[in-house]
């Protein structure tokens, strides 16, 4: 998916040297941090031209050196700012997968390998507002900065480009830098809300054996028969005077559904389907049964654990988008 | 691998540590005489043990997972049992029973199979996740409690797991949670060539174990797992320790980092193989050699497809740069 | 790219204490000027804006600082009867900005309160420009600077904050000289002053009346100094500093008569020549003060009564390179009319001096002589020489000659010019200064308010005119020691201009030294100081051009020095690493790279596999960069010395 090649676009590509997502780690060197002057710094500016035309006027030799101290002191803030970012490097961090709907959040590594602090830093997606909180960096650290974007669509979200920006020390100054690591973070189709239950089909339905999804093993007790061995005898009860019984457990019984695209009503559209499959792979991972996926073209074997959820969800995130993965 | 056997002794030997050198290097010796072509291995189930944890072998069956299970309780001269672990093992199996003795109308305990010093738990995804649970608790806290009682579990107290990855079906394999309490996963894999000859060719192997003598003395395992705990780790060593912790929770190679429980597991087993090196202190490459088994089984891979254990522990490692 | 503000913050305490401190430092010179009532308003609002914000408690509101506004403005009206010109609108300034303060609820506010604040640092500088002052300022930068540090960042404690500003202030240092000394520097007002902008300063003026240089000698100001070059200075009863020559007398007090402006001196100069760098202070008057008689000196004015004057006021301080020869004899073909007004008296009064000089006309045969013989008559009539003479009669002069016999210079000279008259001998007052004081620090003659003189100038035939000192006759020592000796224990005059407190003047010569270099070269310092600056370096008759191109050139320098800074990104390396990092670039020379996660063993290990040739020394160092880094016992020495000496001597190929 290709940005539009606005004139804006090309001017940004062109001006500050921005292109597709990078691979990391990102080294902020001289050629990426971009300097110019807050409306403080230029406010500033304007008073110091008042100041030496004061000076000039009433020839006033300290009014001069007053202006001058202050413009030197206020340009070395742009060495300063310049400071802040040099030879930072940012790494993609890691962006577990959300629903649709949900926010994203995508962690950013940023490493400071100097032997000095960075303050007033932020870090936001270019475009939208900035946020109202600096960090700092310490001496030879790298801190994890993470970065929340609303989900518009399910498939793969590209880390926006963002803005690294620091206005420190005097605020006279604002540095900043363009980069967008390669950092993806997979958004599954957003839960249904109301869906029917778990499509139990062929197999025994757990609730056949009035307990839902039991993985414990132990089941129930009947009564003793000569044969049963005697470690299943319930002895606790036999203490109280109970009469003899054998506790009797499940083999786990290889409960299996197939979570179908077919078997879903044939009016649904495309994501009101996927919805509602992930929201049933959700359920069926939770009630711990064995559940495989069955897509137009594609199926997942039956199976649970977290693994196996994040596939069949992944499945669904990417369906109809071509190229997966 | 990393083998450096050559790495002059007399740089490293104080008179305070040469025993307990001179006694690992007899159990690797030992065992190599056993286990053919496999001293990475050995070295690194032996590492495991004397950085007192627990083991987890995960391997196809025959490749002789047991034949080292039993060297090392042999080796060790540690008190041997097995547990075959199937579908149909109750928790009471492998912890043991209170039975009523009618004589003196009273519950006694009859210790289960757990009660020894080394513990071969085979093929222990068969069993359910009640059984499974009952041991890796054991595990955990070196004792059980029954019937409102608790008995301590014998010291040292090692348990090796095996479990066959290929079998899918009727399995159940071990949660991650569950994973995080082997401080090693490894896999032995078939012989070298040279390895297999020499196995078809020599004796069998049981009659090798039955007849090799136990090497340590009693006391002697003692003084190398105080030993273990005396090899010094530099400063900077712990800095390359932290930094592969950190790249390994921030990196999006991995969909859940290192815990710091398994930091313990990376240190503890390093010092083990640094000993086991004939060394006092740590090297990165000690890190280096136990990472994959030690860090292998706790990493998953992110967003960036389905890695190997082997590959994951290498992404990690080549990530983290050292001075 | 300009965001709105979402939300505005408010300002933490310690932010708002930095503004109040920024604030508070740029007001606090203004205190010396602004009308009572004003500051004391200021220092007030101050204070209430430092309570509150220490409690943490809310600002007043908006009518409450309405009120205050009215009764700021009706204040400054009430003082300056309007609000226009400089002093009215400092006023209204330092009290807006007290204000300010008050609603400063927003770093937006804040920065707006630092930048009145440097305006007003500014505005102090149209009063004084002092050290002091420039000291007080550069501690108001310095708190401006924390402000907005403050402002940007987090809470941090006051010594560290102002360490950070510190630093900053002194990296904009070398950038701040550099502007100082090469921005061109253009003469003069580039647009009318306002009436009032430049005070009136103490010094001479062009009337004399009695008490009017007594006044003045009250005053220690400095008038202005003298570096003799080469030579010593001429001795003290030489160093007669010209002023207004006074040649008008309407009963009461001296003025000036009508003068003719020359372009070159009126006489030739002869006799030994005194050359000397004269510094004026600002007195708002045109004439220059210098050492009779000076040589002809271009772009000033000759007049010929032998005054030399400059084109517009001395509203700055000035140096100018005069030569002068004391010896010169001038006015001897005098004009008529100059010689008719030398003798002109008023119709009536002094009718007793009258008679002196009409009994000296007729007693005296040679006109010559009559000068001596009225010194005479003034030394016996003991005419006491005193800074607080006793109030005159009527008739001023007879009064001082015959009744009080008590009189400052003023008097002396003024009553020998009307007696000489009265006798038909031309004569005129001429004030100025008398001697100066030499300041063994740094060599220079400094000439106080407190030597201010008047003396007269007699016109004798053939010998033109002709300086005669009416005072020495009553006090000698006035010539020779100056003021205090004259007086002898008089306590009105300046405490610095006393002599017995000989530490207090060991330190005022050092202070002055001192004053005076900084007169020189940081106030005095304009377009003619800049072009000498240039003829020093070598750069004669620089333009702007080539002021602006030797700017650039240094400014660039400086941001150079600053960007090598900003680039540099060493770390500090511990030497074991160092050789390490030797040895595996010289490895890698050679085509065996180290990969960045290769520990030292295996490394070595893996080069000496392939380079077998160099097993040995290789993983010798690698085995001991481990043991060093890594092993118990990373101090032993003898294994570093090893391992440093192996790294040197590795030079593979």
């Amino acid at each position: 998916m290709r940005a539009a090649r606005s004139p804006r676009r090309i001017l940004e590509r062109w001006l500050f040297r921005v292109g597709d997502p990078e691979p990391s780690p990102v080294q902020l060197g001289q050629r990426r941090i971009f300097v110019l002057p807050t409306s403080f710094g230029l406010a500033l500016g304007a008073s110091l031209l008042v100041m030496l035309l004061a000076s000039i006027n009433y020839n006033l030799s300290l009014g001069f050196a007053l202006t001058f101290l202050i413009a030197g002191t206020a340009w070395v803030s742009i060495h300063h700012a310049f400071r802040t970012l040099i030879h930072l490097g940012v790494r993609a961090g890691r962006s577990p997968a959300v629903f649709l709907g949900e926010a994203a959040v995508f962690s950013v590594i940023l490493d400071n390998p100097a032997d000095r602090h960075r303050r007033g830093l932020q870090l936001w997606p270019t475009g939208s507002p900035s946020p109202e909180e600096t960090f700092d960096l310490s001496p030879d650290t790298t801190q994890v900065i993470k970065i929340t974007v609303a989900t518009h669509s399910r498939g793969w979200l590209q880390l926006p480009r963002l803005t690294l920006e620091s206005r420190y020390p005097l605020g006279l100054i604002r540095a900043w830098s363009l980069f967008q690591p390669e950092l993806r973070c997979l958004v599954y189709p957003a839960l249904e809300q109301h869906s029917p239950s778990l499509p139990f089909g062929d197999g025994p339905r757990p609730g056949d054996r009035g307990r839902q999804g039991g993985t414990d093993d132990f089941a129930g007790l009947r009564h003793h028969q000569p044969a049963d061995s005697p470690r299943h005898i319930a002895w606790k009860a036999v203490a109280r005077g109970a009469p003899w019984q054998t506790k009797e457990f499940e083999g786990h019984s290889a409960r299996v559904i197939w979570l179908d695209w077919n078997t879903l009503p044939p009016s649904m559209d495309v994501e009101t389907r996927l919805s509602r499959l992930a929201r049933w792979v959700v359920e069926a991972e939770r009630a711990g049964v064995d559940y495989g996926l069955r897509l137009p073209g594609s199926s997942h074997p039956p199976g649970q654990g977290e693994p196996h959820r994040h596939a069949c969800l992944k499945m669904l995130a990417l369906h109809g988008s071509p190229g997966h993965d | 691998m990393l083998l450096w056997n050559h790495y002059p002794l007399i740089w490293t030997l104080k008179k305070a540590h040469a025993m307990p050198i001179h006694i690992a290097q007899r159990l690797i010796d030992s065992a190599c005489q056993v286990i053919l072509g496999k001293e990475h291995a050995v070295r690194l189930a032996l590492s495991c043990l004397l950085a007192r944890g627990h083991l987890l072998i995960e391997d196809l069956p025959g490749v002789g997972k047991t034949t080292l299970a039993h060297l090392l309780a042999r080796l060790l001269g540690l008190q041997f049992q097995r547990i075959q672990f199937t579908s149909d093992l109750l928790p009471a199996d492998i912890l043991g029973v209170s039975v009523f003795d009618q004589r003196d109308g009273q519950f006694r305990f009859h210790p289960g199979p757990i009660f020894a010093q080394l513990v071969l738990a085979d093929e222990i995804n068969r069993a359910t996740p009640k059984a499974q649970s009952a041991l890796l608790e054991a595990m955990e806290e070196r004792q059980i409690s029954a019937e409102g009682q608790t008995w301590p579990l014998p010291s040292p107290f090692f348990v090796i797991a095996t479990q066959n990855p290929s079998e899918q079906i009727g399995t159940f394999p071990l949660p991650e949670s569950q994973l995080d309490r082997f401080l090693m996963c490894i896999s032995l894999g078939y012989p070298s060539p040279e390895a297999e000859r020499a196995l078809l060719a020599g004796d069998d192997r049981r009659d090798l174990l039955a007849r090799l003598p136990a090497e340590l003395q009693p006391g002697e395992l003692d003084t190398l797992l105080a030993a273990v705990r005396a090899i010094h780790v530099a400063p900077r060593l712990l800095d390359y320790l932290q930094a592969l912790l950190t790249h390994s929770r921030e990196s999006a190679d991995f969909s859940s980092g290192l815990s710091p429980r398994a930091g313990l597991a990376l240190l503890a087993a390093s010092r083990a193989w640094a000993l086991l090196a004939g060394r006092d202190h740590v090297l990165p490459e000690d890190v280096q050699a136990v990472l994959p088994a030690v860090a292998g089984h706790r990493l998953r891979t992110g967003s960036s497809g389905a890695l190997s254990a082997e590959q994951l522990s290498r992404r990690l490692l080549e990530a983290v740069p050292l001075p | 790219m300009v965001r709105p503000d979402m939300t505005k913050p408010s300002l933490r305490p310690d932010q708002t204490g930095w503004l109040i401190a920024a604030a508070g430092l740029s007001l606090a010179p203004h205190a010396s000027h602004l009308p009572l009532a004003i500051s004391a308003l200021c220092l007030l609002l101050l204070l209430w804006r430092g309570l509150l914000n220490h409690r943490g408690a809310p600002l007043p509101s908006r009518s409450l600082l309405l009120l205050i506004v009215a009764v700021m403005a009706s204040l400054v009206l009430l003082e300056f009867r309007h609000f226009f010109g400089k002093d009215p609108g400092i006023a209204l300034l330092a009290g807006l900005l007290s204000l300010k303060l008050l609603e400063t609820r927003s770093p937006r506010d804040g920065r707006a309160v630092l930048l009145l604040s440097f305006f007003m640092q500014l505005g102090q500088f149209l009063y004084q420009q002092h050290m002091g002052i420039a000291a007080l300022a550069l501690m108001g930068t310095l708190a401006a600077v924390g402000a907005m540090l403050a402002l940007q960042g987090r809470p941090e404690p006051v010594g560290q904050r102002i360490r950070v500003a510190g630093t900053l202030v002194l990296q904009g240092l070398p950038l701040m000289v550099v502007l100082f000394v090469l921005f061109p520097r253009v003469p003069g007002p580039l647009w009318g002053l306002p009436a009032d902008a430049f005070n009136r300063s103490t010094g001479l003026s062009d009337t004399m009346t009695p008490g009017d240089i007594a006044h003045l000698s009250e005053s220690g100001a400095i008038a202005f100094r003298a570096a003799f070059q080469g030579a010593s200075p001429p001795p003290p009863a030489e160093r007669y500093w010209r002023g207004p020559v006074l040649s008008r007398f309407d009963g009461r007090s001296w003025h000036q008569g009508p003068t003719t402006r020359l372009s070159k001196p009126a006489y030739t100069p002869q006799g030994p020549a005194h050359s000397y760098i004269l510094t004026l202070e600002p007195h708002n008057q045109r004439w220059l003060l210098a050492l009779d008689f000076p040589a002809s000196a271009p772009e000033r004015i000759h007049t010929d009564n032998f005054q030399l004057l400059a084109r517009e006021p001395v509203r700055e301080r000035v140096r100018l390179a005069l030569v002068s020869y004391p010896q010169t004899p001038v006015g001897l073909q005098e004009r008529t009319v100059t010689l008719s007004e030398a003798l002109t008296l008023p119709p009536t009064g002094n009718p007793r001096t009258r008679a002196l000089g009409e009994r000296l006309r007729t007693q005296v045969t040679r006109p010559e002589d009559i000068p001596d013989h009225l010194i005479t008559f003034f030394r016996q009539s003991r005419l006491t020489y005193t800074l607080s003479p006793q109030a005159l009669g009527e008739d001023d002069v007879d009064s001082f000659l015959f009744d009080t016999r008590q009189g400052f210079c003023e008097h002396f000279a003024g009553a020998f010019v009307f007696a000489l008259r009265a006798a038909g001998v031309p004569a005129r007052v001429v004030t100025g200064y008398q001697g100066g004081e030499l300041n063994p620090v740094d060599g220079t003659l400094v000439v106080r308010q407190s030597d201010a003189h008047a003396w007269t100038e007699v016109w004798l035939e053939g010998r033109g005119w002709v300086r005669i000192d009416p005072t020495a006759a009553a006090a000698p020592r006035r010539l020779e020691d100056g003021l205090a000796a004259a007086l002898g224990g008089e306590g009105r005059i300046p405490l610095l201009a006393r002599g017995d407190l000989v530490w207090l003047k060991a330190l005022r010569n050092q202070f002055d030294a001192l004053n005076n270099r900084w007169n020189q070269w940081v106030l005095g310092y304009n377009q003619g100081r800049q072009q000498e600056m240039m003829a020093w370096l070598g750069l004669h008759q620089a333009g702007w051009q080539e002021l602006a191109a030797l700017m650039s050139g240094a400014l660039g320098l400086v941001m150079a020095v600053l960007a090598g800074w900003i680039l540099r990104n060493r770390h500090k390396i511990d030497p074991i690493d160092r050789s390490w990092l030797t040895f595996c670039r010289r490895l890698s020379a050679l085509g065996f790279p180290r990969q960045s996660w290769e520990g030292p063993i295996e490394y070595t290990r893996r080069v000496s596999t392939l380079r077998a040739d160099l097993a040995d020394p290789v993983l010798a160092i690698g085995t001991g960069y481990a043991l060093l880094r890594y092993g118990q016992n990373p101090a032993d020495h003898a294994l570093l010395h090893r391992f440093h000496q192996s790294v040197k001597r590795f030079r593979p190929r």
